[in-house]
């Protein structure tokens, strides 16, 4: 069976801090924020007529969600700014095909659609320097550090997301999918998690300690459609930002931020191959967590890293091997003579082992252990308590996108992380869309930026001079059609000569 | 930008190549993070205490 069309994309709100005395507005300072960038493209120009976060997988769609409320306060709140909706949200979509935006009240960026690992760890990198470029622009303004920390919490019960994007065929039912891989999400935190030393729940502090995932404190439901309050393991929005007879996008919201390109990209890669098995094979059987919110903390703040869980049926069994199991039917499913996904499947493999054998032979490549290894390092040559809250300063500075003040880059500038992708590489996918439709995107906002009208994952509108020439992106997913229509806007030399793939 | 990538490549050897003979564990020697500890005594113990946000997605 052929292998099916799976794409996939980050979307990562960032906290936002200031060196300036008094209290941070952090809307205001998002907002300004995003409004310093300098890389070129279009702004205010994202079209919003066609979302609707309503509408849910199991074929209904929701009156209200949970948020609406907070969001209804937060915007009669910022009414006060005398600014438009708009440019509130101060959209700008970049050259690279990337959505760069204010949030609510987190500076968020969106990498474009991408076909590869590589190209996946390559933006996301991309994105963490054009946001540095846009703090230290906005600091010298304002003569006082703007910081940035791609981390997941305050540790005071607010929690903001790392939301990954998978695009894969309709045909896969919504049940066998939602079912399907619910354990594999639960367990993967023992390599994608990040590590937090706190213990948190929603809007509050609950006590110091260490555990493996800054997000675990933060899920109370198995499904639904909402992503603020009440969150869920299985997120069940359905906005598939394409052809939606053709496709569903998974939305998968529990993950961590991860500062490790290697972990962002065993994280990305093996739900990606997961997703590719159970397309390929619904049929086949998965464990079943007895208690999987339960099981997702238990897991998280497990201090002997044992990790044990209840499945359905009376039986136990480990994190490790319920991975195991996943894994398993990766290598009997997927076609992994595409040496990525191999290598994918192997560093999987070895990470399991290694975290059977010693945890701390994963700290030249997973977050938790990374930072657990270095705040512990510290701990114990300065003396400090459990519940010194030194550790969670640290923690947050493990998190700081400047490299040459947070945590992580001092590890990886040191020599001591495994998978960092070639810097040129990175820089190179600031200014250059991946391999799929983002290129359309990216092309037509580096070329005709002042005609752009409008932008959206599915489609780009520009003014053209006879009316307005609408670019559908709703079916672009072959590598052939990509091209063509690569090659179409590299030879226009006007937006008119791009009618022809309206 | 100097091209920090290449420079710190692994110290561990990388993962087995996917042959289905299983994983051979890297070897990890604890990294050298003297330097990296010193900067960590400049961090304010009370930067966390300060960083309020608001909840997100």
């Amino acid at each position: 069976m052929i292998s099916p069309t799976i794409q996939f994309g980050l979307e990562t709100e960032i906290g936002i801090s200031s060196d300036a005395e008094g209290e941070v507005d952090v809307v205001s300072e998002s907002i300004a924020l995003v409004r310093s960038a300098t890389e070129p493209g279009v702004w205010m120009c994202w079209d919003y007529d066609c979302e609707d976060p309503h509408v849910d997988m199991r074929g209904f769609r929701v009156h209200e969600l949970r948020q609406d409320t907070d969001e209804a306060n937060y915007y009669a709140q910022d009414a006060a700014r005398e600014l438009s909706f708009v440019e509130i949200k101060s959209d700008l979509v970049l050259g690279n095909g990337a959505r760069f935006y204010n949030d609510h009240a987190h500076p968020e960026y969106c990498t474009p659609e991408c076909r590869t690992f590589d190209e996946l760890v390559a933006h996301d990198r991309a994105g963490e320097r054009i946001l540095m470029a846009c703090a230290r622009h906005l600091s010298e303004q304002r003569g006082v550090a703007v910081r940035l920390y791609k981390n997941n919490t305050d540790f005071c019960g607010h929690s903001y997301g790392c939301h990954e994007n998978y695009l894969l065929p309709r045909s896969l039912p919504w049940e066998t999918l939602a079912q399907g891989i619910q354990a594999f999400l639960v367990t993967r935190q023992i390599f994608a998690g990040s590590g937090k030393f706190a213990i948190e729940t929603e809007d509050k502090y609950v006590s110091p300690g260490f555990q493996i995932s800054q997000r675990s404190d933060f899920f109370c439901e198995l499904q639904s459609v909402d992503t603020m309050q009440r969150r869920p393991i299985v997120n069940t929005r359905d906005e598939p930002h394409a052809n939606p007879k053709r496709f569903r996008r998974f939305h998968v919201i529990l993950g961590d931020a991860n500062m490790s390109p290697f972990a962002t990209r065993l994280k990305v890669g093996s739900t990606a191959l997961i997703l590719e098995a159970l397309v390929l094979d619904p049929k086949r059987t998965y464990p079943l967590l007895a208690d999987p919110l339960g099981a997702l903390t238990s897991i998280s703040r497990d201090p002997k890293f044992r990790w044990e869980v209840a499945l359905e049926g009376g039986h136990t069994a480990t994190a490790l091997a319920v991975q195991q199991s996943y894994l398993s039917a990766v290598r009997d499913t997927c076609d992994l003579s595409v040496p990525a996904k191999a290598a994918l499947v192997a560093d999987w493999e070895s990470v399991l082992a290694d975290l059977a054998t010693d945890v701390m032979r994963c700290r030249n490549r997973l977050d938790w252990v990374a930072k657990m290894g270095l705040v512990h390092d510290f701990q114990r040559a300065q003396n400090l308590p459990d519940g010194d809250p030194w550790l969670q300063s640290l923690d947050l500075e493990y998190h700081r996108l400047d490299m040459s003040e947070g945590l992580y880059y001092g590890l990886e500038q040191s020599g001591a992380i495994r998978g960092v992708p070639d810097e040129l590489v990175v820089r190179r996918a600031v200014t250059q869309p991946p391999t799929t439709r983002a290129t359309v995107r990216g092309k037509c906002i580096q070329k005709f930026a002042a005609c752009v009208t409008a932008a959206q994952w599915d489609h780009i509108t520009l003014q053209g001079r006879d009316g307005p020439i609408k670019i559908s992106l709703v079916d672009l997913f072959s590598p052939e059609e990509v091209l063509r229509c690569s090659r179409a806007i590299d030879a226009a030399r006007s937006p008119d000569d791009l009618r022809i793939l309206s | 930008m100097p091209d920090q990538s290449q420079k710190n490549r692994p110290v561990a050897p990388s993962g087995p190549g996917g042959g289905g003979e299983g994983p051979s564990a890297p070897k990890v020697d604890k990294p050298n993070v003297d330097e990296l500890l010193k900067r960590m005594r400049k961090v304010d113990p009370d930067q966390a205490r300060r960083y309020r946000q608001r909840t997100g997605q």
